[in-house]
């Protein structure tokens, strides 16, 4: 396959999204056809190109020297954008719906298909300068998103949003240029592009410019104390929260470190360094803060937020272990956790949809007035609680054994902070079941007669993850064998 | 067939529970039949395993490290126990729950854990054990959580608490198990104590998993969630709890002991102090009961107590452990059919009385011949009468502490310390003897003082098939006490196996003078308690002239509330409340400084955080919020673009 295909999926959505924005459609019926066509063909094309896999990259913009724009195809990349390929088409079903009662649909669904060029972008950047160009991208394109109601709420939200974002890429721009004067490309190759002959005497100097680095993705992948923006902007349509801030936006920064440790500064450099140190503690202050602040937040949408700065932090945790375990732990966590907090979004977006209710004290009885929704709450709960078989205890598990396999003070920190962290995952979300299922005697089901689950285009999405959430529980095995070669360097 | 009956045992109640949930939703009638045939089933494939010891049944990459099953004589035995017990409990759980809501949930859930609970009992491998231990922590948790009163949800919450606490402790001993050996299958880690030169780790591995399997088996000092929850649960439930679930506990605590610790005497020395605790304990807490169902509740943990203290003796007695072998398995066996028939009767009598209430049920058993049979069958069990099946296992257990105080190479203060032992375990004997002989006086002997004439008259108090079930499970043990060599002793060399023990050199003689010496102390020690104690100090006179149980119990000695829920609900939340705002203020007043700075104002008014989550808010939103971020935004891209640009230049 002729490697010029890998702009397909970036550039089309791009051009789809821009002309809904302009063709401003009057009838919802045609901008859902041209919306759903648009995003089925671009997770159809890049799943195509997931399975085919040309080999070369595709420079699509040479600056000269050593500077140019290129995409390119390995196995992280593979991973990172089958993900979204396949979420991406699942949330806009679900938003079809949702967004009826958020209006302004037309500038909504530009931007959202126009995110989904620029997250493949993303995963299929060749160089760090092509990944600096999308990353930067992504923050203009998911900024109209988050401000989406304009009202107070929702602009303050949105400006945290692009000051965080910005103050991040002003810090990888300092780290990419380190990386431009001493190594020997800026391309992505497993191990890394600094060789110590390079680098010799200066080792602390990279070391500095990689945490500075990772604290500039670290901002979109919500790392303490760059993770404020993220509970913020939980005031985002529920879509948003559920695909961006939960799947691809935070993702992309984890995907953005994963390629920084690995392919880019390389572990030799950085594995028992004070680097790695630094990295590692901020993960696991973030595992139990995170946690604990969703415990403490009575908001259900902002507790879920708050759950995803805990658990985006496992998988940087697993990453920073710098190990194969490590990133094979990770990478699991990244894909499970992706689709069982996109559940948990949507059932809380079903939740407000159909009855305004924000609060997890105001969820009394609702296991029985909207079983397919709070069904697939409880499930994606208890996967994310890591209760055997379901998912997140196998990721659990492999970032638990990879942490104890590394064997320093700081992972074995690591490893209880996990456990500690599971305890809290586990009370800030059967909470809300045990609210739901056992309100317990004198609950009047007056207060619930009007709630009922939403239609079938936002229930089937859910009957969709879960199902997707059983398979991956009960069949780890060959993702598990595949980041094994990712993380081994063979893919 | 031995594969396939592994995994029907396993995976059958799972798919029967989602049968029974969606036939319940049309008929109630047609659910009950389908779940008492599928326990029927269940209980007929357990006995067929029989056919195929030996078999074992993998699930490759399940889970990640997979599932492993096995079947040995010890496994069967459990696997037909639990089926047993389901089979029971789940016929009398149908007049139980006639007039309940949520049946439908009950049942869906009882089959869950019938499902993961022979799950446990099956796994050849810790990993398999775990998780299935924290299926049946959850599904359980909703059969705990079935009456929906505000007792049963606090109940239901310690319990998941401390379930979800105990079982993450494990895992954190699994890992580091895990990390030492590479495998968790029980066979490949037999011995591994004693081959081991740096046993530090091997320790701390071993106590982390202890914690949650003690959790089940309601160990000292993690029995907190247990009578609360035995009492909460309804009564078939309860049986299960009792007689099941927390063998399910043992059952883990035997794996670890009799593969990795094989005969290792400081991990002996370990779990023999919290047996000890555990059996004293349940027993003093049992004593002070005034409540019919929180007694048995108490008598549970301190018969697992018991249990224990036989898993102990294994490890200390080393090679010569045939009799706490055939101890802890038989007492093991024991109580589980002995607890199943009690908490069943106790179901019949809550049933028409609607409370557990010494004070209010007294009376009631009077004339009342099946009920008394059972009660009588079950007390004399428990009790360790001679002829009753308690008797055998206590008498082995008793007799291989008095083995290893005359063995060689203790010192005397060793020896006086096992003798201690000795003691302990003969006065809890003894209060199990004076906290039944309780229960029973209040509700066969004594009369009711109001309502005597009412209870009297209440001729059909339960209906045939629970009849029909409570009369088999009391017949069962004298029938197994009267034939201890026939039956006993063949089930205890059935499961020697599992526990890696020794075959005993010669047959007990269960009846001998030595042997019947230690029962009659207790018995003695019982009669002595009861009367001098619980009597005169545990009941007072009314000013109608009845005596009432009074529940002396000083609700400071309660460790839940004592200790637990003040340190784990108010002392750790404030500490981390306070760190979380610390942090999260950090940040914002950061941030707040900087706009201040950077925008060429006055610092705004900063409000304290009226929102849900700390964060601290200007008062108003600025004005001009776009062009003032944008602004920013772009002069921190300045700063960094010159501050590379110096670097470039003078570097």
């Amino acid at each position: 396959m002729n490697s010029a295909w890998l702009l397909l999926p970036v550039l089309f959505p791009l051009l789809a999204g821009a002309a809904e924005l302009l063709l401003n459609f009057k009838s919802r019926r045609a901008r859902e056809v041209f919306v759903a066509v648009s995003v089925l063909l671009t997770a159809a094309a890049a799943l195509t190109l997931v399975v085919f896999a040309p080999r070369d990259s595709f420079v699509f913009l040479d600056l000269g020297g050593r500077l140019s724009f290129a995409l390119r195809l390995d196995g992280l990349s593979m991973v990172f954008a089958a993900m979204v390929s396949v979420l991406w088409p699942i949330a806009t079903f679900y938003s079809f719906e949702y967004m009826k009662h958020e209006g302004r649909e037309n500038k909504f669904f530009g931007w959202f298909v126009m995110t989904f060029g620029v997250v493949i972008g993303i995963a299929f950047s060749a160089n760090m300068l092509t990944l600096y160009l999308f990353y930067e991208l992504l923050t203009l394109a998911t900024l109209p998103l988050v401000m989406h109601s304009m009202d107070e709420k929702a602009l303050y939200a949105g400006k945290k949003y692009l000051l965080y974002s910005m103050s991040g890429a002003a810090l990888v721009f300092i780290g990419m240029v380190l990386l431009m004067r001493y190594g020997s490309s800026l391309d992505f190759v497993m191990g890394g592009v600094l060789p110590a002959s390079r680098i010799r005497g200066n080792e602390d100097l990279m070391r500095l410019g990689y945490v500075l680095t990772f604290l500039g993705f670290g901002v979109k992948a919500a790392v303490f104390p760059l993770h404020g923006w993220l509970p913020s902007a939980s005031v985002a349509p529920t879509p948003v929260s559920a695909l961006l801030h939960a799947v691809a936006v935070v993702k992309a920064g984890v995907f953005a470190i994963i390629r920084l440790t690995y392919y880019s500064y390389g572990t030799e450099l950085l594995r028992g360094s004070w680097a790695q140190n630094t990295v590692m503690l901020l993960t696991i202050v973030t595992i139990l803060f995170g946690s604990a602040m969703a415990l403490r937040t009575p908001h259900l949408k902002r507790r879920l937020a708050y759950s995803t700065v805990s658990n985006l932090s496992y998988i940087l945790f697993g990453v920073t272990l710098m190990t194969t375990a490590g990133l094979t732990g990770g990478l699991l966590h990244m894909i499970f956790h992706a689709v069982i907090k996109i559940t948990l979004f949507f059932a809380a977006g079903s939740i407000l949809y159909k009855t305004h209710r924000e609060y997890v004290y105001e969820l009394e009885g609702f296991g029985r007035a909207m079983p397919v929704t709070m069904g697939a709450f409880t499930i994606a709960s208890l996967a994310l609680m890591g209760i055997p078989p379901l998912a997140g205890f196998t990721s659990k598990w492999s970032l638990g054994a990879a942490a104890v396999e590394a064997g320093t003070p700081l992972a074995w920190a690591g490893a209880g902070a996990l456990i500690v962290s599971a305890l809290l995952t586990a009370l800030y979300l059967m909470q809300v079941v045990v609210k739901a299922y056992f309100p317990g005697k004198g609950f009047s089901r007056d207060s619930v007669k009007d709630v009922t689950d939403p239609n079938g285009l936002m229930k089937t999405p859910f009957v969709l993850l879960i199902l997707l959430l059983l398979l991956l529980s009960l069949y780890p095995a060959p993702l598990l064998r595949l980041f094994g070669w990712i993380a081994g360097g063979i893919l | 067939m031995g594969k396939f009956l592994l995994a029907f045992l396993v995976f059958f109640p799972f798919a029967a529970a989602l049968a029974g949930y969606l036939t319940g939703r049309r008929s109630k009638a047609g659910r009950d039949a389908l779940v008492q045939a599928s326990c029927l089933l269940e209980l007929l494939a357990a006995l067929g395993l029989a056919g195929s010891l030996g078999a074992s049944f993998s699930w490759e990459g399940f889970c990640g490290l997979g599932l492993h099953f096995a079947a040995d004589g010890f496994r069967l035995t459990m696997a037909v126990l639990t089926a047993f017990i389901w089979l029971l409990t789940t016929i009398s759980s149908k007049e139980y729950f006639a007039a309940a809501h949520n049946r439908n949930r009950y049942y869906l859930f009882l089959l869950m854990t019938l499902g993961s609970t022979m799950g446990i009992f099956l796994s050849s491998d810790l990993y398999t054990t775990f998780v299935f231990f924290e299926v049946m922590s959850f599904t359980s948790w909703v059969m705990v959580a079935q009456e929906e009163t505000p007792d049963a949800k606090k109940a239901s919450g310690t319990y998941l608490g401390v379930a979800v606490l105990g079982g993450l402790v494990t895992l954190m001993g699994l890992f580091l198990l895990y990390s030492r050996t590479g495998t968790l299958e029980m066979s490949a880690l037999t011995g591994l104590a004693a081959q081991t030169a740096d046993k530090g780790p091997l320790y701390a591995a071993g106590v982390l998993i202890l914690v949650g399997f003690g959790v089940k088996a309601g160990m000292y000092p993690l029995h907190i969630w247990l009578p609360d929850s035995y009492v909460a649960a309804p009564a078939p439930a309860t049986a299960l709890l009792s007689a099941v679930l927390s063998k399910a506990g043992v059952f883990g605590i035997l794996a670890v002991s009799c593969n990795i610790f094989l005969h290792d005497a400081p991990w002996g020395d370990l779990i023999l102090v919290l047996a000890v605790l555990t059996m004293v304990t349940g027993a003093v807490l049992a004593v002070f009961s005034a409540n019919l169902k929180r007694t048995l509740a108490c008598s549970s943990m301190s018969q697992i107590g018991f249990i224990l203290v036989g898993v102990a003796m294994q490890c200390l007695l080393g090679e010569e452990n045939a009799l706490a072998v055939g101890g802890s398995m038989l007492h093991l066996l024991n109580h589980s059919l002995i607890k199943t028939a009690l908490f069943m009767a106790a179901g019949v009598v809550f049933l028409n009385l609607g409370t557990f209430d010494l004070n209010r049920l007294r009376g009631f058993g009077r004339k009342k011949p099946l009920l008394m049979f059972v009660f009588l069958m079950g007390i004399l069990g428990v009790t360790g009468v001679p002829l009753w099946n308690g008797y055998v296992s206590k008498t082995l257990i008793h007799e291989s502490i008095v083995e290893y105080i005359a063995a060689a190479g203790l010192s005397a203060g060793q020896a006086a310390y096992y003798r201690w032992v000795e003691w302990l375990f003969l006065i809890s004997g003894g209060l199990t003897v004076a906290y039944m002989t309780k229960i029973f006086v209040a509700l066969f002997v004594e009369k009711n003082p109001t309502e005597q004439q009412r209870y009297d008259g209440m001729k059909r108090y339960v209906s045939r098939p629970t009849a029909v079930v409570l009369a088999v499970s009391a017949a069962i043990l004298p029938v197994l006490g009267m034939t201890p060599g026939l039956t006993m002793d063949s089930i205890a060399g059935l499961c020697r196996g599992f526990m890696n023990g020794e075959a005993p050199a010669h047959a007990v003689e269960y009846f001998s003078l030595t042997n019947l010496k230690g029962a009659a102390i207790s018995i003695a020690i019982g009669a002595a308690v009861y009367l001098l104690l619980v009597r005169p100090l545990l009941m007072k006179k009314q000013p109608d002239g009845s005596w009432a149980y009074l529940d002396r119990w000083p609700r400071w000695l309660n460790l839940e509330y004592g200790l637990y829920r003040p340190v784990l609900l108010k002392i750790l939340p404030f500490l981390g409340a306070l760190a979380a705002r610390f942090a999260c203020s950090l940040v914002d007043w950061a941030v707040a400084g900087l706009r201040a700075l950077l925008f060429w104002k006055a610092p705004e008014k900063v409000e304290p955080p009226t929102d849900d989550y700390f964060g601290v808010y200007p008062e108003r939103p600025h004005p001009h919020t776009i062009s003032n971020s944008l602004a920013y935004s772009l002069l921190l891209f300045g700063i960094g673009l010159s501050i590379t640009l110096l670097y470039l230049l003078f570097c």
